[in-house]
């Protein structure tokens, strides 16, 4: 992981209420399961294993790496997909749960109503597909060449981090609370953990390669069996890895070029206002849908009361004015900022005397 | 780095500290919803939602300098995520502030919308952080229904955090001294995986360690936590409290005026 983008916690601002209650019911039935197959799993001495486990990937987190042609810059591991291939899919899955509490807890990363969106994103979601795409690549663990063990590490690393963060747009967008068009976000997402899932991949094939010479039975894996001498990975494979990693990000920069007009073409009409009234559309379907959806179904649409019953659009039954807001009352707006201030002050000067005589 | 890092305003005492840690955590669980369930253009009816954190943290003692640098350390991906958001948004929106009319596109407003609820969720945890005592919080965390392996994860995570953080600063240090940063890109990447999977093995003897301090300890299965939580009738109040003023703020406040 790079650097700047360590806060890529969703945050509960991006989320409507429905959508956190809901991603927090699947995160809950989620790492219950993962809790009960860890369970079941882990002998006895194992117990304090997942939570020292969690420190470890602060720790590891620590370790970073400068990157090459990146002045500046410098990698670190986010940690899911290691896990799940070094403990198992169960055991990742409760000790990033663990991680993601403390984060939001002690260090306010990510939100208390977003703990379920990214313990999906960031928890649930790399270490499954991660541990997959590993064991689907890999085959019988003690052969594996070099390179093969590479591909597999980036392979799972990428699919991992970035179906992950592309899940961050998507509850945004459900949640509808961001103006920012669901392309977009999605574009840059994938695109940078494209480039994220390339550094961590290196390095988690790094740590395996590790591991794998030094302790070969913690990776099950016969000693005697083993070459002794270092690992590498080959220029081939590093090479399939920077080529499919470029392809795929000239995809989906080409495919955000290609949305881009529609930006464009929005803030040309913005000033006219078009002929619906509405300056600000989207013309991706996706989005189309998802809005449709969440005028049908979100209890509070545009965070007013809904007048329309469950199901039905806003615009199906009722006629509806063309403006949509009601002009704001100067006047309640402005009681309302100077009752607070009065407020403020009335609470800055009792937790003051409170405190005076408490030391006093 | 220690847990001071973190615990630096927890230890004191003060009315909040006193308050069950179940109470100030449904307390600031429901502001939460309550803060996030705002239309995103109504910029001026969140002026009273300040009121909560700033008071928690005024009464705890903690400084609201603290605060707000914790609030400042985190914005970078939503401030991102803002500064787009006037791009993308130009529906005109009518903006009155007393006596004064302005007409600002959508955009502005949601930036700000976004913004504000940001600083005050984040505000709101660290008023709770910094009154509760983490044991106390996994206590009342399992009270409210966490998993016992849940929380005990969550125990150990916080009790060996530093330890190894600690561990892996002092295996850098090493490591950058030796002049790993001049080496090709090869061999840095193979430095840096040897030393995560020295930390990994590292781990594992000392969970191993642990274990067996806990086994020779009486562990039968059964985790005792000396921290006791009571619900008090002062709790009762303070959630009370809360609760009217959060259905004044979310129902009550614009038709107030």
């Amino acid at each position: 992981m790079i650097s700047p983008l360590l806060g890529m916690h969703m945050a509960n601002e991006l989320l409507s209420v429905p959508i956190a209650g809901l991603t927090l019911v699947i995160a809950v039935a989620a790492v219950a399961i993962a809790a009960l197959r860890a369970r079941r799993l882990a002998t006895d001495d194992r117990l304090p294993l997942m939570g020292v486990m969690g420190a470890f990937v602060f720790a590891a987190q620590m370790i970073n790496f400068s990157l090459p042609g990146m002045p500046g810059t410098s990698g670190h591991l986010g940690g899911g997909v290691l896990l799940a291939i070094l403990m198992g899919p169960a055991a990742a899955i409760v000790t990033m749960t663990a991680i993601l509490i403390v984060q939001c807890l002690l260090f306010q990363d990510g939100g208390l109503l977003a703990l379920g969106c990214n313990i999906i994103n960031m928890g649930v979601v790399p270490s499954l597909i991660g541990w997959w795409f590993y064991r689907l690549l890999l085959g019988p663990p003690s052969r594996a060449a070099a390179w093969r063990q590479y591909l597999a590490a980036w392979l799972a690393c990428v699919a991992g981090v970035t179906a992950g963060a592309a899940l961050v747009p998507v509850q945004a967008a459900v949640s509808g609370v961001l103006q920012v068009p669901l392309s977009h976000f999605l574009g840059v997402m994938i695109g940078v953990h494209l480039i994220i899932g390339l550094c961590e991949g290196g390095l988690t094939f790094a740590v395996i390669a590790y591991l794998r010479r030094v302790r070969p039975e913690l990776m099950g894996l016969d000693p005697s069996g083993l070459p002794a001498s270092v690992r590498r990975p080959g220029f081939g494979a590093v090479l399939v890895s920077l080529l499919v990693t470029a392809l795929l990000l000239s995809g989906v920069i080409s495919w955000f070029a290609s949305s881009l007009p529609d930006g464009l073409e929005w803030s040309y009409r913005g000033h006219g206002y078009g002929t619906t009234g509405q300056a600000v559309e989207n013309r991706s379907p996706a989005v189309a849908a998802v809005d449709r959806w969440q005028s049908k179904w979100s209890p509070l649409t545009d965070y007013t009361r809904r007048e329309t019953p469950l199901g039905q659009a806003p615009g199906e039954g009722t006629a509806e004015s063309a403006s949509g807001w009601p002009q704001p009352d100067g006047w309640s707006s402005l009681a309302g900022i100077l009752g607070t201030v009065v407020t403020l002050s009335l609470v800055y000067g009792a937790a003051r005397v409170m405190r005076s005589t408490a030391r006093a | 780095m220690h847990h001071h890092f973190i615990d630096r305003f927890a230890m004191r005492h003060s009315p909040i500290h006193r308050l069950d840690a179940r109470a100030k955590l449904l307390a600031v669980l429901s502001y939460t919803v309550v803060l996030i369930s705002f239309d995103r253009y109504t910029v001026t009816d969140l002026a009273p939602l300040a009121v909560l954190p700033l008071a928690l943290l005024w009464f705890a003692g903690v400084p609201v300098w603290f605060a707000v640098r914790r609030v400042l350390i985190l914005s970078p991906f939503i401030l991102m995520l803002v500064l787009m958001s006037p791009f993308y948004d130009r529906t005109p929106q009518a903006v009155a502030f007393g006596p004064w009319h302005y007409t600002v596109s959508g955009g502005w407003l949601t930036a700000a919308d976004i913004s504000i609820k940001f600083a005050l969720g984040v505000m709101a945890l660290t008023a709770l952080m910094c009154s509760t005592r983490f044991a106390l919080l996994l206590e009342a965390l399992r009270r409210l229904g966490l998993p016992q392996v849940v929380v005990m994860q969550l125990g150990f995570l916080y009790r060996y955090l530093f330890v190894l953080i600690d561990e892996a600063m002092r295996v850098r240090r090493a490591r950058d001294f030796r002049g790993a940063a001049l080496a090709p890109v090869g061999r840095r990447l193979a430095a840096a995986g040897g030393v995560i999977g020295t930390l990994f093995i590292r781990t594992l003897d000392r969970s191993q360690r642990i274990h067996l301090a806990m086994a020779t300890r009486g562990y039968r299965g059964e985790p005792h936590s000396l921290c006791q939580l009571r619900f008090t009738s002062t709790d009762v109040v303070f959630l009370l409290v809360v609760a009217l003023y959060l259905a004044a703020c979310r129902w009550g406040y614009p038709k107030w005026f």
